[in-house]
């Protein structure tokens, strides 16, 4: 069973978030809500080619439309964007232009009319090279090269090609097999397509360069441009205060942003860069495609004894992320060995989307487990329990792990024992199907900072360097702020996203907010409590470390009557500030956040349409900070497995390269019609590591999703599909033969 | 057609740009066709409604603005850039997501889709017109109570649509809500809450 809760004052309550009311009253204000005096419009040109030589480009027509101010392209604005290429340098204009969407030039006008006029008075003379853009394709040695080493993304540490990793004797664990499979699945470039398009605002004032960014992470954004732009840290200022999701594709600063500085240092003036709608689907990135050739040996009862990935992935003309295919990670495997090649292609930039290594691989992997149970004639569910990790790549302890917990509840919750049968056995038109998959996510502590200042009449200010992209980062950095001071939430104000005023976050990405920044809102606030218990120990003919603080009363431990106001303590104190710079670390152990999801679904063997009738996400994120918020934060990663499941996948036409679809409507994203109720378990227990006993929350609900939904449609018509996405089209040709 | 310049390709705005360019009829909106297209065929001068005004009664939230727009702006335009209303976003300006949603006449409509010259005389409702002063609509408590917003952004547009809904159905059905909110995506996936807040709203307000 779970460790036992411990008792919390607003920790694990359902709060909702601190910021809510701006945001339902059209207050909230996002990047591109900014005006500012004088400002100008930016837009950007792109490459038509997916691979060629830039030989001319002619700006004058454009420049001499009325209210056009500056324009600039790859001979006049040569700024490295080194984030944006990890194996060959990048630049935010690059020459020659590598896939379809490449910026070319961009335009800064007194309205975005007229920049978008500018654009097309732009000529460009461009020489087209051979290009490549299948994956397989682009390894073999007569394939166009994209960088100077060929196409091959070798880069170093993470960012290596072939990614290699391996343990225990592979062939030692293939001859302990009773049986060895091999199969095939693919997955799809999907982009996150967060609703808020990319927009950019920069200023100059008197050398100091200030970015309005829409970025999940202010204080990575500062260091990214001030390296590339070679100015110290003190004369760049990022602030991002509400922020329209990302789920991976704004970590840090990005080309846009860049463009928006250079317009802005040329014309004098704040720029606004926005991207358009086609300009956020082509013009940044989504999550890498993958082909991952599996060998998986079990023995005669299904327990796993060796695994071998051999897998390509698809990162587009260039490198931003790893390429690594982790859905391994939930399952005990004795002996593993996975050989993934990140391949350039001149493609769509493929990098981080939620969770960015696993609903790809845990599609691959979980679906083919899934297989190997039914030809071995076992319930899956006594694969999926039978196999589940239960140490870190076999060898270490996890800091806390719940999957067992996980797996049996939702069993239960679902009715899987009643309602689970024989692949493809139910007749009729629409279909039965159950299905399960396991996932999570890595859980890790890492560097925070945070301030509080509390004022003389009680009340708090907490200064953390956090966006928010949706997760309610700023509402539980405030929760925790609440709880670790003593100190209802009402009386807590909380200033984020701004690196002149806030302290060092690591950015929201790879769900570290809760346990990189929140650790140190903890110290912070255990700062101000010694403070504040140093002023009060005179006060209550108590020593300080006898005190205790709680819903902004001061009083002794020991006998509780003996008690202060909070206001009383401080009132002539001016201001208390607590601090902290926190960077704890594991000790011989690793961490998890944990998941098994269930699904019903009913496919229509008519239509090739399916509908997912019951939803049971089961998780161990350890303890629940903001339980409102984390059932949400669940229910929209299944919704986004649930389109990259169904329907999402940017197509490229596979002659000319260009993207065909880059719109919410041709690229299927899920609407309210779509998206199952979702229930949402939580193993409620206490990590030893975690802020007040949390894990990670954000990103584990995407990774089963995929999986769990393929192999309902599995059980319900005895069809394998090993490619995504599994849409109509594809559910009626395996069904009707 | 030349292949180093940009392909054909009519966009919204292009196509909306041209119909602003003067009273709605073929020769105008073939100006706005043809001219998306190659540069030696462009004018800017010509650019279908550029720099040309009209002087425009626009009723927002009870308030009546006399302002001048421009031929080529859309409502989502106007309402942000010249009124200052930038609750209503715009998520893809091109009719699909549902971020600009506002209320015209008593129907919820993607602002992005509507010329500001077309709106004189109607009756326009934004997301900042809900509240009586402090009072929030109860569609608005109701999605801060069951959190009806992760990033926000297209909060607006859901909200909207639901005030859309509740006005002409004080009673719907979960079936019933999620169709009235099918046209407003939400890419955190936030659909159940959305949902839950607009029948919540209506157990409130029956």
């Amino acid at each position: 069973m779970a460790q036992a809760q411990k008792e919390f004052s607003i920790v694990g309550k359902r709060t909702p978030r601190i910021d809510a009311y701006e945001r339902v009253t059209g207050q909230a204000q996002y990047t591109g809500d900014i005006q500012l005096p004088g400002m100008l419009y930016a837009r950007v040109l792109r490459s038509p080619h997916p691979h060629a030589k830039i030989v001319g480009i002619d700006t004058s027509k454009a420049e001499k439309l009325p209210g056009v101010k500056t324009v600039i392209h790859y001979e006049n604005a040569q700024v490295p964007w080194s984030s944006g290429g990890l194996t060959h340098k990048r630049f935010i204009f690059n020459n020659p232009v590598r896939y379809v969407g490449d910026p070319v030039a961009a335009v800064a006008a007194t309205d975005r009319q007229i920049a978008e006029d500018a654009l097309k008075l732009i000529e460009v003379k461009y020489e087209k090279i051979p290009h490549v853009l299948d994956a397989n394709e682009a390894l073999k040695p007569e394939a166009a090269k994209i960088t100077p080493n060929g196409n091959l993304s070798v880069g170093t540490g993470a960012f290596s090609s072939p990614i290699e990793e391996s343990w225990g004797d592979l062939d030692a664990g293939f001859k302990e097999a009773d049986r060895v499979f091999e199969d095939t699945y693919i997955t799809k470039h999907v982009n996150n397509a967060q609703i808020e398009r990319r927009v950019s605002i920069a200023k100059w004032d008197a050398g100091k360069l200030t970015v309005f960014a829409s970025t999940q992470g202010v204080s990575n954004a500062r260091t990214d441009i001030a390296k590339d732009f070679n100015l110290p840290l003190s004369k760049v200022r990022v602030v991002c205060k509400y922020m329209g999701g990302g789920f991976g594709n704004k970590n840090q600063a990005q080309d846009y942003d860049y463009m928006a500085v250079v317009l802005a240092r040329a014309s004098g003036q704040p720029v606004k860069l926005e991207f358009t709608r086609e300009d956020d689907y082509i013009g940044m990135h989504g999550r890498w495609a993958s082909e991952q050739r599996y060998k998986i040996g079990v023995k005669n009862d299904g327990t796993i004894t060796a695994v071998s990935l051999d897998a390509v992935t698809n990162m587009g003309a260039y490198r931003k992320q790893s390429g690594n295919l982790s859905g391994t990670d939930f399952y005990n495997i004795p002996n593993f060995k996975k050989v993934i090649k990140a391949v350039h292609t001149n493609t769509v930039v493929a990098a981080n989307y939620r969770a960015p290594a696993y609903p790809q691989s845990v599609f691959g992997f979980a679906s083919f487990l899934d297989q190997i149970a039914h030809e071995m004639g076992l319930n899956p569910y006594d694969m999926f329990m039978k196999n589940r990790a239960q140490k870190y790549k076999t060898k270490l302890p996890f800091t806390s792990n719940y999957l067992e917990q996980c797996i049996i509840d939702g069993a239960k919750r679902i009715g899987w024992t009643e309602k689970w049968h024989k692949p493809g056995a139910m007749g009729g038109v629409r279909k039965h199907g159950i299905g399960m998959a396991l996932g999570g996510y890595p859980f890790r502590p890492g560097l925070g900072a945070a301030t509080i200042r509390l004022n003389p009449d009680g009340t708090a200010h907490v200064l953390v360097g956090v966006s928010d992209i949706g997760t309610g980062a700023k509402s539980t950095m405030a929760i925790i702020a609440s709880e670790a001071l003593g100190i209802p939430l009402n009386r807590i104000q909380l200033t984020n996203g701004d690196t002149d005023a806030t302290p060092y976050s690591v950015g929201e990405s790879g769900s570290r907010t809760t346990a990189f920044t929140g650790t140190a809102v903890v110290a912070a606030a255990e700062d101000v409590r010694r403070q504040i218990f140093n002023r009060a120990a005179g006060q209550l003919k108590a020593k300080a470390d006898e005190l205790d603080l709680r819903d902004s009363e001061v009083f002794v431990k020991g006998d509780p009557a003996q008690k202060l106001p909070l206001e009383r303590v401080v009132q002539n104190a001016g201001e208390l500030i607590g601090r902290a710079t926190t960077n704890p670390a594991f000790k011989d152990a690793e961490g998890k956040s944990f998941a098994a999801h269930f699904a019903e679904v009913e496919v229509d063997t008519v239509t090739g349409h399916v509908r997912i009738t019951r939803y049971v996400a089961v998780h161990d994120s350890g303890t629940i900070l903001n339980r409102l918020a984390a059932e949400s934060q669940i229910k929209g990663g299944v919704t986004q497995g649930v389109g990259m499941a169904f329907s999402e996948e940017l197509l490229i036409d596979r002659v000319t390269g260009i993207p065909v679809n880059p719109n919410y409507r041709d690229a299927k994203v899920p609407t309210h019609l779509e998206a199952p109720e979702v229930e949402v378990i939580f193993i409620e227990n206490y990590d030893p590591y975690g802020v007040f006993g949390g894990k990670v929350v954000g990103e584990p609900p995407i990774t089963p999703a995929v999986a769990t939904i393929a192999n309902a449609i599995f059980n319900a018509t005895g069809r394998r599909f090993k490619e995504l996405p599994i849409s109509p089209e594809k559910i009626l040709r395996a069904v009707q033969v | 057609m030349k292949d180093d310049k940009k392909g054909i390709k009519v966009t919204r705005r292009s196509f909306l740009k041209g119909l602003g360019g003067g009273a709605i009829g073929t020769a105008v909106i073939s100006t706005g066709l043809v001219k998306a297209n190659p540069a030696e065929a462009y004018s800017p001068e010509v650019a279908a409604g550029a720099g040309i005004k009209t002087a425009l009664n626009l009723k927002v939230n009870g308030k009546n603005y006399r302002i001048d727009v421009e031929h080529r702006n859309t409502l989502a335009e106007v309402l942000r850039d010249q009124l200052g209303l930038t609750g209503t976003k715009i998520g893809c300006d091109r009719g699909e997501c549902g971020a600009c949603t506002v209320i015209i006449d008593g129907r919820n409509m993607y602002s992005c889709s509507q010329l500001a010259v077309w709106m004189g005389g109607k009756e326009i409702l934004t997301v900042e017109g809900l509240a009586k002063g402090d009072k929030l609509d109860p569609l608005q408590e109701a999605f801060i109570e069951h959190d009806g917003a992760q990033c926000g952004f297209c909060t607006s547009g859901q909200i909207m649509s639901g005030k859309a809904l509740l006005l002409k159905n004080s009673k719907p059905t979960e079936a019933q809500a999620r169709r009235g909110l099918s046209g407003n995506l939400c890419r955190c996936g936030n659909y159940n809450r959305e949902v839950a807040a607009v029948l919540a709203a209506a157990a409130k307000i029956s």
